[in-house]
C-alpha cells in the first residue's frame, strides 16, 4: 500500500525522517518496501507490505496508531466523528434499510447528503490521491477514496435517485442474474452472492463494487452514503468467483472493524459538506442487527518468558500492551487482561498479546541461546537411498539435474509400462508443457540431454533423482511417489584420451552403470537381466533388472529410432531408470560378509558356440543348475561374431571358476565337474555346442 | 716377498683408480689381479720356496691382500653396474605431464550442494531428517497450519490443485504436521523437500527447494530460534554473518517473524544486491502457533516450538554467486560440472 508521509504526520505529528518512520514500522511488522520522495511533488511516499492479518492498518489512521506507539507521539482523534449517530425522522423517510442475514452483514449504516455539486477535487485532495496511486475522477469519487485511505474502511456511494425510493435491502442474490458494475462489465451473480438491492434488484454487488446503473454522474445532486460490516468469507468468495478483486474487497475479506463505519460515515459526510457544498440530512440510519461486544483477553505475564526466553518484566509488558491502546488491567493472579479493541480483529489468542509485546519491545532484545532439546528417532522418513544413489551416480560420472515433475500431455506415454494408469492432471497448470505428474524421469533427461546437444555439449551423462507420481485405482487418494533415480548417456564412453581411439557410448556401458549402481546401493542384492518392452527403447536394445523376488529394479535402453529423429538427436542416446523404492524393498534385511577362501581358486574355460537367440544368462543358468565341487561362479571372458562361426551364432569363451573354501580340488574332480558341464549342455535344449 | 706384496697392492689400488665405474675396466684388473695368471697367484706358488719359519707369515700376508682385493673389486664393480643402471633408467622416462587417463568425474546439483551441507549442520545439532508426500491435501498444506478454507494468507500460496481435493504442496510444512502426528515430542526435525508454486517469472521458478525446521519440547523459547538461526548462518556463511528477526505475519506461528542475515556481498554496508539496506531476507520463522499444535495433536500448554523455513535453491545462489535462476533447471552441463562431489 502507499501511504503519504505528509497524511501520516497529520494523523500524528512525530519529529522523525521519513526514512526513519520506514525503519520503526518495518521494525514493528509493517515492512516498508520503498521511500519514495520523486512521485509526488512535496510529499513522500511509504510502499508498506501490509500483512493479510492487520486490515486495520489498510487505511493511514491505522498505520498512524502504530507510529504513535513505536515514538511514543500523541494520535489524533478520528476526523469529524459524528456526535450522535441517532436515526432522524427526516432521515427515516428518506432511507431505509433491512438487513436479510445478519450474518453475512452484521451492521449497515446510512447517511444522505443532498444538494451535492459534482465537479473536480481541489488539488491537495487530488495530490493525496495521487501520492497514494490513485487517479482523482470527481469530488464525491474522490472523496470515498480518501475516505478508504485515512479510515482504511471501504465505504460506497450511491446516486440517491437511482436507489428506488432509498430502500435498501441487503440480502444474497438469490437466483442467478446479469449485473453490470462500475465498470461496465456484465457480470453473472450467482445465487448466494450477497448483494444491495432496492425494490427494484441490485444495485451493489456488497463489498466488492458497485452498480452502474447507480453511480454518481455528473448530475447527482443527493448522495447516499453506506459504511458497512460484510462477512469476510462471504466478501472473498463472491470477489474469487468473479475475479474481481477491489480496494473495498481486499479489506473486507480480512476482516473490517464494526466500529469503523462510524469514523467513515463521518469523515464522508464532513467532506462531502466542505468540498462538495452538499447539505447532510440530519442523522444516520443504523441497521446492526448483530452488535458486537469487545473482546477480553488475558496473559500470563509469566507466558511472555515462556514464548520469548527473557522476562521484560511487568511494568514493560503492561506499557508496551497500554501504547497498543490494547487498556491493559489486572486479571487474575499473574495475568493482565486486555480489552480488544474492534479494528484489532488479529488478537484472539494469548501468544497474539505475547506477539505485541514482542514487536513493541523489538525483536532485537531477544537473547540468543540454543535449545537443549535431545530428539534422536530411530524412524527417520528420508528415504534411506536418496543421498547414496546420488552419491553413486556421481562417482560413475554422471551429473546432476533437476527438472520438473510436471509434464505436457502424453510427455510420457510411451515411458511407462502398458497398463500404467492415466498421470495426474493439474486442474491450474502454469503452462502446457508443465500440466501432468510425471510418471517417469526420462522425458525430462531426454529434454536436457536435447538441450545440451544443440548447444554443442557432446558429452552428456546426466541423471536426476526425484519422485514420480503413479496414480492409485482409488478414487480420490493420493498417488504413490516412489523414488527413481533417472540415468542418461550421450557421446563418448570414455573420456576422450591421448592413448587411445575414441569410443562412442553402448548400452553395454549404460547398463554396466546401472548394474554397478544396483551393486553398490543394496549390498548383496540379487537381481538379473532380461529383455524390457517399454516402447521408448529400440526393441532390440532394451533391458530389465529384476530381483529374486521379480520385482522390476530397473529399465534401460537406447533411444528409440523414432524418437531420436522426432528430436532431431545428432547421435544416439541411452537411458536408465531405477527404481529405488523397489531396491529398497528388495535388498536384503542384513548384509553379511563371507569368509575368504584359505586355497586358491581354480577355473576352466568352455569354449562354445551358441545357436541363434540364445542368450548368455540361458547357458549360465542352465551350468549353475549342476552340483558343483566348490562354490562355482562363471565369466564370460570372450566373444566372437564372424566367418569362423555360422550365421547368426555367437562364439563364447565361459570360464568357470570354482571356489572351495578350504580343501584343494583334485584335477580328477575338476576334470569330472567340466565334463559334467559339457555333458549337461549337449544334452540339453539349447542349440548350444562345444566349439571344436 | 712383502715388497712384492706392498707394490702389487699399490699398482692395484692405482690401476682401480684409473678404471673409475667403467665395468669393463674394473672386469680386466679383477683378471689381472685374481685371476689364473696373475701375480698373486704366482707368489701364492712361490712359498714353498720360502722357509718353513716364513711360510705361514708370508701366506697370511698374500690371504689378507687377496682378500683386500676382492672387497675392492666387488665394491668397484657394484658401483659400475649402479652407474650402468642409472644410466639405463635415465633413457626410460615418462612425460608426466601428459593428460593423465581419467575415469569419468561426475557432479552433483549446486543446490544438492547446499541442502547437503545445511543438512549436515542440522545434524550436527541433533535434527532429524524427515519427508512426506509432495501430493497433499487442503488439512496438512492449509487448515493444519492455521488457514481454513478462504483464509487471505491462501492468497499468496499460489497453489497448483488436483483432482479429488488433492494440491501439490506449497511449503514443506505439512511434513511437520505428519511428523507431529506421528511421534511424541519431544522433536528436533528438519524436511527439505521439492515444493510448487503457481508462480514463473524472473524470479520464481513453479517448483523449487525448502527446508524448514521445528523443533518442539518443553520450554523452547524464540530466543532459542534466534540462537539456532545464529549457529547455522554462522556456519553456512562464516563467522561474521549477522542475523536479524523482523516481526511478520504467516499465519501458523505466534509471535512469528521474517529473518536476514548481513549482506555477504557489501558485508552490511549497503549494496546493489541487499538493495542498499544491508540485509537479505532468507525466509519466515517464528513459534507454532497454539492452533498448528491443536491440529497436530501436541498439547500447547505443555509444549512450546520454533519452525522456520529458507529457501534452498536461494541459498545456493547466493553461496555460489549464480545470478540467473533459469541455470538452475536448465542442466547445462557446463554449469553443472563446476560443482564436484
Ligand atoms: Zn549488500
Amino acid at each position: 500500500m502507499l501511504v503519504s508521509t505528509n497524511w501520516l504526520r497529520e494523523l500524528c505529528p512525530v519529529d522523525a525522517t521519513p526514512e526513519q518512520v520506514a525503519a520503526a514500522l518495518t521494525a514493528r511488522g509493517l515492512t516498508v518496501d520503498g521511500v519514495d520522495r520523486a512521485t509526488a511533488a512535496g510529499d513522500v511516499v511509504l510502499d508498506i507490505d501490509i500483512p493479510a492479518n492487520r486490515p486495520d492498518c489498510l487505511g493511514h489512521y491505522g498505520i498512524a496508531r502504530e507510529i504513535a506507539a513505536a515514538f511514543g507521539a500523541e494520535l489524533a482523534p478520528p476526523r469529524n466523528l459524528q456526535e450522535t449517530a441517532a436515526p432522524s425522522d427526516e432521515l427515516d423517510r428518506l432511507v431505509s434499510v433491512t438487513i436479510e442475514d445478519p450474518e453475512l452483514c452484521a451492521r449497515y449504516t446510512a447517511r444522505l447528503v443532498r444538494e451535492v455539486t459534482i465537479g473536480p477535487s481541489p488539488q491537495p485532495i487530488a495530490d493525496r490521491l495521487i501520492a497514494c496511486g490513485l487517479r482523482p475522477i470527481n469530488n464525491v469519487v474522490d472523496i470515498s477514496n480518501i475516505v478508504l485511505l485515512e479510515t482504511g474502511h471501504p465505504i460506497h456511494t450511491f446516486d440517491y435517485r437511482l436507489v428506488n425510493q432509498g430502500r435498501i435491502v441487503v440480502r444474497a442474490a438469490g437466483q442467478a442474474t446479469p449485473f453490470t458494475t462500475l465498470d461496465q462489465l456484465e457480470r453473472r451473480l450467482e445465487p448466494d452472492m450477497l448483494v444491495i438491492a432496492d425494490d427494484e434488484g441490485p444495485v451493489a454487488l456488497a463489498g466488492v463494487m458497485g452498480g452502474a446503473d447507480s453511480e454518481i454522474g455528473v448530475d447527482t445532486t443527493d448522495v447516499l452514503i453506506e459504511a458497512a460490516w460484510f462477512s469476510p468469507l462471504s466478501i472473498r468468495r463472491t470477489a474469487r468467483r468473479l475475479g474481481l478483486s477491489t480496494d473495498a474487497s481486499h479489506r473486507f475479506e480480512r476482516g473490517m472493524d464494526p466500529d469503523g463505519v462510524l469514523a467513515a460515515q463521518g469523515l464522508a459526510v464532513h467532506l462531502l459538506e466542505e468540498l462538495a457544498g452538499g447539505r447532510a440530512v440530519p442523522g444516520m440510519v443504523d441497521c446492526h442487527p448483530a452488535p458486537w461486544t469487545r473482546k477480553t483477553l488475558e496473559l500470563r505475564y509469566q507466558r511472555v518468558e515462556r514464548l520469548l526466553g527473557y522476562d521484560p518484566g511487568r511494568e514493560a509488558i503492561r506499557e508496551a500492551l497500554s501504547a497498543l491502546q490494547l487498556a491493559p488491567e489486572d486479571g487474575a493472579a499473574g495475568r493482565v487482561r486486555v480489552l480488544v479493541p474492534s479494528y484489532r480483529v488479529d488478537l484472539a489468542y494469548e501468544a497474539d498479546l505475547v506477539e505485541e509485546v514482542a514487536r513493541h519491545l523489538g525483536l532485537d532484545r531477544l537473547p540468543s541461546t540454543l535449545p537443549l532439546t535431545v530428539a534422536p528417532s530411530e524412524d527417520e522418513t528420508v528415504h534411506p537411498l536418496a543421498e547414496r544413489a546420488r552419491n553413486i551416480l556421481a562417482g560413475l560420472g554422471f551429473h546432476e539435474a533437476f527438472n520438473y515433475s510436471m509434464l505436457p500431455e502424453g510427455g510420457d506415454r510411451v515411458w511407462v509400462p502398458d497398463g500404467t494408469l492415466p498421470p495426474v492432471a493439474l486442474s491450474n497448470p502454469i503452462a502446457e508443457q508443465l500440466a501432468f505428474l510425471r510418471r517417469s524421469i526420462l522425458p525430462g533427461l531426454l529434454q536436457s540431454v536435447d538441450l545440451n546437444l544443440r548447444r554443442g555439449n557432446r558429452d552428456v551423462r546426466l541423471f536426476e533423482i526425484g519422485r514420480v507420481f503413479l496414480p492409485t485405482a482409488a478414487a480420490g487418494s493420493r498417488p504413490d511417489e516412489p523414488l527413481r533415480a533417472g540415468l542418461a548417456w550421450s557421446g563418448l564412453a570414455e573420456p576422450r584420451h591421448w592413448s587411445r581411439d575414441d569410443r562412442a557410448v553402448d548400452l553395454v556401458d549404460l547398463s554396466g552403470a546401472v548394474s554397478g549402481a544396483l551393486s553398490h546401493l543394496q549390498p548383496g542384492l540379487e537381481f538379473r537381466e532380461e529383455r524390457s518392452t517399454l516402447t521408448c527403447f529400440h526393441p532390440g536394445y532394451a533391458v530389465s533388472w529384476r530381483s529374486a523376488d521379480n520385482r522390476e529394479l530397473a529399465w534401460a535402453g537406447r533411444l528409440h529410432p523414432e524418437l531420436l529423429a522426432r528430436f532431431d538427436l545428432p547421435q544416439e542416446l541411452f537411458l536408465g531408470e531405477i527404481d529405488l523404492d523397489a531396491v529398497l524393498a528388495a535388498g536384503p534385511r542384513q548384509f553379511e560378509y563371507r569368509p575368504i577362501p584359505k586355497v586358491p581358486a581354480v577355473s576352466r574355460d568352455l569354449s562354445l558356440v551358441l545357436g541363434a537367440g540364445t542368450g548368455y544368462r540361458q547357458v549360465v543358468d542352465l551350468l549353475a543348475s549342476r552340483p558343483a565341487p566348490a562354490t562355482a561362479t562363471f565369466e564370460a571372458v570372450d566373444r566372437y561374431v564372424g566367418s569362423h562361426v555360422a550365421e547368426g551364432e555367437t562364439g563364447m569363451t565361459i570360464r568357470v571358476i570354482l571356489e572351495p573354501y578350504d580343501r584343494t580340488l583334485t584335477d580328477e574332480e575338476t576334470e569330472r565337474y567340466r565334463m559334467d558341464l559339457i555333458e549337461a549342455l549337449e544334452s540339453s535344449d539349447l542349440p548350444v555346442k562345444l566349439r571344436a | 716377498m712383502l715388497d712384492d706384496l706392498l707394490r702389487i697392492e699399490r699398482e692395484f689400488n692405482q690401476a682401480l683408480d684409473e678404471a673409475g665405474s667403467d665395468p669393463d675396466a674394473v672386469e680386466a684388473i679383477r683378471v689381472r689381479y685374481l685371476g689364473r695368471k696373475a701375480e698373486l697367484t704366482g707368489l701364492m706358488k712361490k712359498l714353498g720356496t720360502l722357509s718353513k719359519e716364513e711360510r705361514p707369515a708370508a701366506g697370511k700376508a698374500i690371504n689378507i691382500l687377496k682378500q683386500k682385493v676382492a672387497a675392492s673389486l666387488q665394491n668397484a664393480a657394484d658401483q659400475a653396474g649402479n652407474a650402468r643402471r642409472t644410466a639405463r633408467l635415465a633413457q626410460e622416462r615418462l612425460d608426466v605431464t601428459l593428460p593423465p587417463r581419467m575415469p569419468w568425474t561426475g557432479t552433483v546439483h549446486p543446490t544438492t550442494h547446499a541442502r547437503r551441507e545445511l543438512e549436515s549442520i542440522f545434524r550436527g545439532l541433533g535434527y532429524t531428517v524427515e519427508s512426506g508426500p509432495e501430493v497433499e491435501d487442503d488439512f496438512y498444506n492449509f487448515q493444519a497450519l492455521n488457514m481454513p478454507p478462504e483464509h487471505p494468507a491462501r492468497d499468496g500460496a499460489d497453489t497448483f490443485y488436483l483432482d479429488g481435493g488433492l494440491l501439490l504442496r506449497t511449503h514443506t510444512s505439512p511434513v511437520q504436521i505428519r511428523t507431529m502426528q506421528n511421534r511424541k515430542p519431544p522433536l528436533k526435525m528438519i524436511c527439505p523437500g521439492r515444493v510448487y508454486r503457481r508462480d514463473w517469472d524472473a524470479t520464481h521458478l513453479p517448483m523449487f527447494h525448502q527446508i524448514e525446521a521445528l523443533v518442539v519440547d518443553e520450554g523452547i523459547t524464540m530466543g532459542d530460534l534466534k540462537g539456532t538461526m545464529d549457529v547455522v548462518w554462522k556456519r553456512y556463511f562464516g563467522g561474521r554473518v549477522r542475523t536479524r528477526l523482523r516481526p511478520a505475519y504467516f499465519p501458523f506461528v505466534e509471535p512469528g517473524c521474517e529473518y536476514d542475515i548481513s549482506c555477504q556481498v557489501c558485508a552490511g554496508d549497503g549494496c546493489r544486491i541487499c538493495k542498499q539496506s544491508g540485509w537479505i531476507e532468507l525466509g519466515g520463522a517464528g513459534m507454532v502457533h497454539p492452533a498448528v499444535f491443536e491440529a497436530a495433536g501436541v498439547d500447547p500448554e505443555l509444549y512450546t516450538g520454533f519452525a522456520f523455513g529458507l529457501g534452498i535453491d536461494r541459498i545456493a545462489m547466493m553461496k555460489y554467486g549464480i545470478d540467473d535462476l533459469r541455470l538452475l533447471m536448465e542442466n547445462d552441463t557446463r554449469f553443472l560440472r563446476q560443482f564436484p562431489l
